[in-house]
């Protein structure tokens, strides 16, 4: 429990935009930034979505679930064949990067929400919810310093829930809960690979 | 009937026209007429209407309808008339007509069947009684369905506006499922008819979600009319209406989110285009069942409780899973404990503890209402059920001028409600703030000011604190106070009866004066009150200086609660008549003063002062008043003080002082002393540095007028204790008999209490003997005398014994116990009168000796000579050979008696039975056996006489009887040699073998111990000294007396022989033969003499 109580305090330096757009910065810091806290993330993702099933009931709770045919249609999926991933430019890598993580934190948002109304006497799964979201958004800030420093234009944000996710019934949001951390692991194990290959092409 | 009577009537009349025409032929008239009639009956039922049957739908209009004859077809007219009151008749071109409704009682109804070829009447009898009430079919005025909660509504018209009022109408609905049209539900539903068209409304819930399966619904009726006395039937069933779901969204579960109570039966379906594998709630698989299509559904019964983000109910296909939650919990529970109170008399906090958890959570949680009936209003709780099972609590506004609320706290969930109320005075729950901004501030020495402040408006009523007042060391106090109450504002106390100078730790609580709950304490808060003038004058006392020149006045410091502050000096003052001399300003530690003064009559006056003024002074005389009558007295303490006691003195004007030095040595004194008053006859002191074991000296003095006077001088001890030291002792003088010790005193530091005597031990003994341990234990050798006067210090002992060392041991006692020992070895003096005594007596014994026995070897010289120097024997003269010659003559083997000078002892072996076989001259009878009654009884011939060496120790015997009886047959022996033996080591002899005497012992240590042994032969063995064979002594005593074997032994034993040299004279003489030397006047000499001596 004692990480969660020091993350917030790193996620308020990282949450820092870069501010100083005119001088150009190297990215080699950034991405050693970004990478350090996607290494960081990547060992709590697990952690979360064990303890997001737990609090769901079986089926969920069961050991091994696994539902790979649940998707969700506003949330990108972390999938992607190697031979296109390999290919990407950095814009476009840190684009859907950005994209991803941009809708995970709005779902991370919208699940923290459905818990509160289905399990609100669980405060160590909201916890863990709203970490996992506070982490996104410092993600998405390091990559947009990467961006910065690499000349690349930043996307807007968007709105990716749109209308879709009220009157949900209880049943869809646990499923949409459970799609939510599982591929915020997912992305976070890309955006891993993805900032290890830019740190090896910008090398301090 | 009326039809056959009808007809036979028509008959009768063709008949009467036929018998016009023929007459004459009546038998075959009568033949034709029976044919005729048969014929024309069976046409006249052809022709005429027939099975007239009437129903009715509305009770005003009959359906009567009719069946035509064969031969009527098109064009036949009916005329039907009813033959009533009013002849009224109706033509129909049908087989069926409407009338109204006739009017009960039987009716004639005349249907006249016109045809062209002529008409036919038919004749009927009509009652209300034969008509069938039939509704007219029902119509579903609508079908609807609400798919949330599975209800079927239904809508149709009963259409009363025809029947008469207050008719009962069952309506029959049944509800079938699926395409094949199941049913599942037959109902029925009663209503009353009003005269007018009225459109009814019926629902109902389905168990299956309407979503799944196609639900298709039908009504019919039956009319219960009072009225009318006909048959009543149920109507057509009306055309089914259906209600089926078109997918409108991605859910395909039902329920969805669905609240029920615990241990409902639920039934959840799927409806899916694609073939349903499993379904599952929970982690338990259900079974399927199967609806249209690939609808399946699963049926629950007895839900159990969810958890909090409730039930899963999952159904899976091949490569999808769909699903729905569902909420299984609890309605609220009465709520418990519900309690109201103010903490402020502006918001009433109510409390409940919810009692059993629903298990419901979020949105689905329990809401809480609170309601006051008095003023119509509530507050409701937001929609947060906590799941610990705390307290729960709502806040309600007071309204101003009301007290009494009736509250009713409404708990609901979607499960069901529950409440619970209470009706408070509130004035009487309140339960103040706790105190805040509490201070102290200071009126005077004794009194404080309080003030703190309380929020809440309390204008209308009086509260009540407690005023919590501890000082250091000092039982907390606890006061209450009633105050006014203001609205939102500071509260002030005056405290007062404090001490001056005294740090008090204060803190409050407040309650309204109706109590119900004090407030918590505030903080503590400390003060220190200011200082007073110190309230007495020092405790002074006066010594005159040991050269009486100089006055020293000595003062107590005041205790706190009479000083009243610090104080900073003190001011004493010495007046007389005629002058006064004052020491000011002496500092505080110091409370001593030395005056010189020239006269003995003097007031002394001190004063204390502090910081805020003087104390009263306290004066003292400073004369000594002398006393001749002084005693020294004895005291001894109790506990930790001496209680001193003396009798009342009415000269005793003021007061009694009791003074005394603290210090054990006489130097320094640390002086004290203690006042008590003049009527006090006894006075307790205390002290911390009294100390067990000291002599401390108490001077009492009395006080007159002019001075003081010593009236006891008290020795006293808080606790005696045994003294420390041995008296220092020491031998003054010394005589053959007696001994003067003369001792010094103990030391009286050493004394450790009074001195209550000496204690004096004295006995023989040397320095290093063992015995000098142990002197007070009570042995009878050891001589003790108490010496009780103390001022003793010296003691004679007497009856001694001259020249014997003697240990003496003092020792001094208080009445704490013995002091040590101190122990001297003196010896006496050697007595001359006994030395001459002692050199005297063998002198004289030693003449007397000789003079008796020269008188003895005068008288027996004959005897003497005969035995030391005997004559030298002629053998010629030898009475022997001349005995020999005259009586043994001729026997040549007697002649080697000749050779042996000497003459032999004589010993008698004695048998006592007669069974002992012929006694050889080798035998030897032991002489223990032998007493001189049994040698008297012997018979003559069984002496033999023996060499023999007689026993040197006599032996007694005394159970010769048993002896005599067991072991008679034992020949003992007493050898030579073992008349050495005792001699050599008699005492060890003596403890090892108890059994032997002197005598005779066997080289090998044959122990004696088998009980066989001691049972046979324990009386011989035990008491028989003499000889032991060396072989086993067993095996002989085990031998009976009587047996054969006995005798071999005994002869075995007999056959050993005799040890004893018969050619050695010096051993064969018995020492009891000294009586008698005539008996035996055997060898003798002097060395058996001297060696027998030491044993007499």
């Amino acid at each position: 429990m004692s990480y969660l109580l020091a993350t917030p305090l790193c996620l308020l330096t990282l949450l820092l935009p870069p501010l100083s757009l005119a001088a150009p910065i190297s990215p080699a810091e950034p991405i050693s930034q970004a990478y350090s806290l996607a290494l960081y993330m990547q060992k709590n993702t697990s952690t979360l979505l064990q303890i997001y099933l737990q609090y769901q009931g079986s089926p969920f709770s069961d050991p091994g679930f696994s539902a790979p045919e649940l998707q969700l249609l506003s949330l990108p999926p972390a999938a992607i064949s190697f031979k296109t991933w390999h290919a990407l430019d950095d814009r476009e890598r840190l684009g859907r990067a950005q994209g991803a993580f941009l809708a995970l934190t709005q779902h991370l948002q919208l699940v923290g929400d459905d818990q509160s109304d289905l399990n609100p006497g669980s405060p160590i799964l909201l916890a863990q919810l709203g970490a996992a979201r506070l982490r996104a958004q410092g993600l998405l800030g390091n990559m947009a310093a990467i961006m910065t420093a690499l000349g690349l234009p930043i996307p807007p944000e968007e709105d990716t829930l749109g209308l879709v996710p009220f009157g949900a019934s209880a049943f869809e949001r646990k499923c949409r809960g459970y799609v939510v951390t599982r591929e915020y692991g997912h992305w976070t194990d890309r955006v891993v690979r993805d900032l290890a290959l830019l740190k090896a092409k910008y090398p301090a | 009937m009326m039809d056959i009577y009808l007809c036979l009537r028509r008959s009768f009349r063709m008949v009467g026209d036929i018998r016009m025409k023929t007459i004459s032929n009546f038998r075959w008239l009568l033949a034709t007429f029976v044919l005729l009639y048969l014929m024309n009956q069976v046409n006249s039922q052809k022709k005429g209407a027939h099975d007239l049957k009437c129903i009715t739908n509305n009770l005003q209009l009959w359906d009567c309808s009719w069946k035509a004859s064969s031969g009527t077809g098109h064009g036949t007219i009916y005329e039907v008339c009813i033959e009533n009151r009013s002849h009224s008749c109706y033509r129909s071109e049908k087989t069926n007509i409407k009338i109204p409704a006739l009017s009960p009682g039987n009716h004639e109804i005349i249907i006249n069947s016109l045809h062209d070829f002529g008409s036919f009447k038919s004749k009927f009898i009509l009652n209300e009684k034969d008509i069938s009430l039939i509704p007219d079919t029902p119509e579903v005025l609508s079908l609807s369905a609400d798919f949330s909660t599975s209800t079927l509504y239904l809508k149709w018209n009963d259409k009363g506006s025809v029947f008469p009022r207050h008719s009962n109408v069952i309506w029959e609905i049944k509800i079938l499922r699926k395409e094949s049209m199941e049913l599942v539900k037959l109902k029925t539903h009663n209503t009353t008819l009003n005269g007018k068209d009225t459109v009814h409304h019926w629902s109902w819930a389905s168990d299956l979600p309407l979503e799944c399966a196609t639900h298709y619904v039908g009504i019919r009726c039956y009319i219960d009319s009072l009225h009318f006395s006909g048959r009543k039937e149920w109507s057509d069933w009306s055309p089914v209406k259906n209600i089926s779901w078109t997918p409108d969204s991605q859910t395909e579960v039902f329920p969805q989110d669905k609240v029920i109570l615990v241990g409902s039966d639920i039934t959840f379906c799927c409806v899916s285009k694609e073939k349903v594998v499993s379904a599952q709630i929970g982690q338990t698989d259900c079974p399927l069942i199967h609806l249209d299509g690939e609808n399946v559904a699963i049926r629950i019964h007895n839900i159990s409780v969810s958890a909090s983000s409730g039930t899963n109910v999952v159904f899976s296909t091949q490569d999808s899973i769909l699903g729905t939650v569902i909420f299984v919990g609890y309605p609220p529970d009465i709520p418990q404990k519900l309690n109201c109170e103010t903490r402020d008399l502006k918001e009433i906090i109510c409390s409940w503890n919810p009692g059993r958890p629903t298990a419901l959570m979020g949105p689905r949680g329990t809401s809480y209402t609170l309601f006051e009936s008095f003023s119509g209003k509530y507050v409701r709780s937001k929609r947060v059920e906590v799941p610990t099972n705390e307290s729960y609590q709502l806040f309600f506004q007071m309204l101003p001028s009301q007290e009494i609320y009736n509250f009713t706290l409404n708990a609901r969930n979607l499960l069901g409600q529950s409440e619970s109320t209470i009706l408070v005075n509130i004035t009487e729950k309140v339960y103040l703030h706790t105190p805040t901004s509490f201070k102290v501030k200071d009126i005077n020495a004794t009194a404080v000011i309080l003030s703190w402040r309380l929020s809440g408006s309390f204008a209308k009523i009086n509260l009540l604190c407690q005023i919590e007042i501890s000082k250091t060391n000092s039982v907390q106090e606890l006061r209450n106070v009633t105050i006014k109450g203001v609205e939102n504002s500071g509260y002030l106390t005056a405290v007062g009866k404090l001490n001056p100078y005294t740090m008090y730790t204060f803190r409050i609580r407040c309650s309204t004066e109706t109590f119900w709950k004090w407030s918590k304490w505030s903080n503590e808060k400390q003060h220190l009150t200011t200082e007073a003038i110190p309230s007495k004058g020092p405790d002074t006392w006066r010594e005159w200086s040991s050269d009486g020149k100089n006055l020293i006045i000595y003062w107590k410091p005041l205790p706190m609660n009479e000083a009243n502050g610090k104080i900073l000096s003190y001011n004493v003052s010495c007046s007389s008549d005629e002058e006064t001399q004052s020491l000011s300003e002496i500092p505080d530690p110091q409370h001593k003063a030395e005056i010189e003064v020239d006269r003995n009559d003097y007031i002394i006056s001190v004063v204390a002062k502090n910081s805020v003024g003087s104390s009263p002074p306290s004066k003292i005389a400073s004369m000594e008043i002398p006393n001749d009558d002084l005693k020294t007295e004895h005291a001894v303490g109790k506990g930790k003080g001496i209680l001193l006691r003396w009798y009342h003195n009415p000269n005793v004007s003021c007061d009694y002082v009791i003074k005394w030095c603290n210090s054990s040595q006489s130097k320094p004194c640390l002086m004290d002393w203690k006042k008590v008053p003049s009527n006090s006859t006894e006075a307790l002191i205390e002290s911390d540095q009294f100390r067990p074991g000291v002599r401390y000296h108490f001077f009492l003095y009395g006080c007159r007028n002019q001075g003081y006077q010593l009236l006891r001088y008290i020795i006293g001890y808080i606790e005696e204790l045994a003294p420390l030291v041995a008296p220092n002792f020491t031998v003054e003088d010394t005589s053959a008999d007696s001994i003067l010790v003369k001792w010094e005193d103990i030391p009286v530091e050493e004394l450790r209490g009074f001195l209550r005597g000496y204690l004096f031990y004295f006995e023989k003994g040397e320095r290093d003997t063992s015995k000098m341990r142990g002197l007070e234990s009570g042995r009878s050798d050891v001589k003790v005398k108490n010496i009780t006067d103390t001022s003793q210090k010296t003691l004679r002992i007497a009856d001694l014994q001259g020249k014997t060392s003697y240990h003496l041991v003092l020792r001094a006692y208080t009445d704490g116990g013995m002091g040590p020992e101190k122990s001297m070895f003196v010896v006496t003096k050697e007595n001359s009168v006994g030395l001459i005594i002692a050199i005297l007596i063998p002198v004289a014994v030693a003449v007397i000796v000789g003079v008796v026995t020269s008188i003895l070897c005068y008288r027996k010289r004959e005897w003497i000579k005969e035995t030391f120097y005997p004559d030298i024997p002629n053998p010629e003269n030898c009475k022997a050979l001349q005995f020999q010659k005259s009586v043994c003559e001729g026997s040549s083997a007697l002649k080697t008696l000749e050779m042996n000078p000497c003459t032999p002892n004589n010993v008698e072996v004695l048998e006592t039975r007669s069974t002992v076989p012929k006694i050889e001259d080798t035998e030897i009878i032991s002489p223990v056996a032998e007493r001189p009654e049994d040698s008297s009884d012997a018979e003559p011939e069984n002496h033999v006489v023996v060499s023999y060496c007689p026993p040197i120790i006599e032996e007694e015997i005394p159970n010769p009887v048993a002896d005599e009886a067991v072991g008679t047959s034992q020949v003992i022996y007493i050898d030579i040699q073992s008349m050495y033996q005792p001699q050599a080591k008699p005492e060890e002899e003596q403890e090892n073998d108890p059994v032997g005497g002197a005598g005779y012992k066997p080289q090998l240590h044959l122990p004696i111990s088998s009980t066989v042994e001691d049972i046979a032969a324990g009386g011989d063995v035990d008491e028989t000294a003499g000889y032991r064979p060396q072989a086993n002594v067993n095996t002989w005593n085990l031998v009976s007396p009587d047996s054969p074997r006995s005798t071999d032994s005994n002869s075995e034993v007999v056959s050993f022989g005799s040890p004893c040299s018969i050619n050695s004279r010096q051993f064969l003489i018995p020492p009891k033969d000294e009586d008698s030397p005539k008996s035996n006047g055997g060898g003798w000499s002097f060395t058996n003499f001297f060696q027998n001596k030491p044993n007499d």
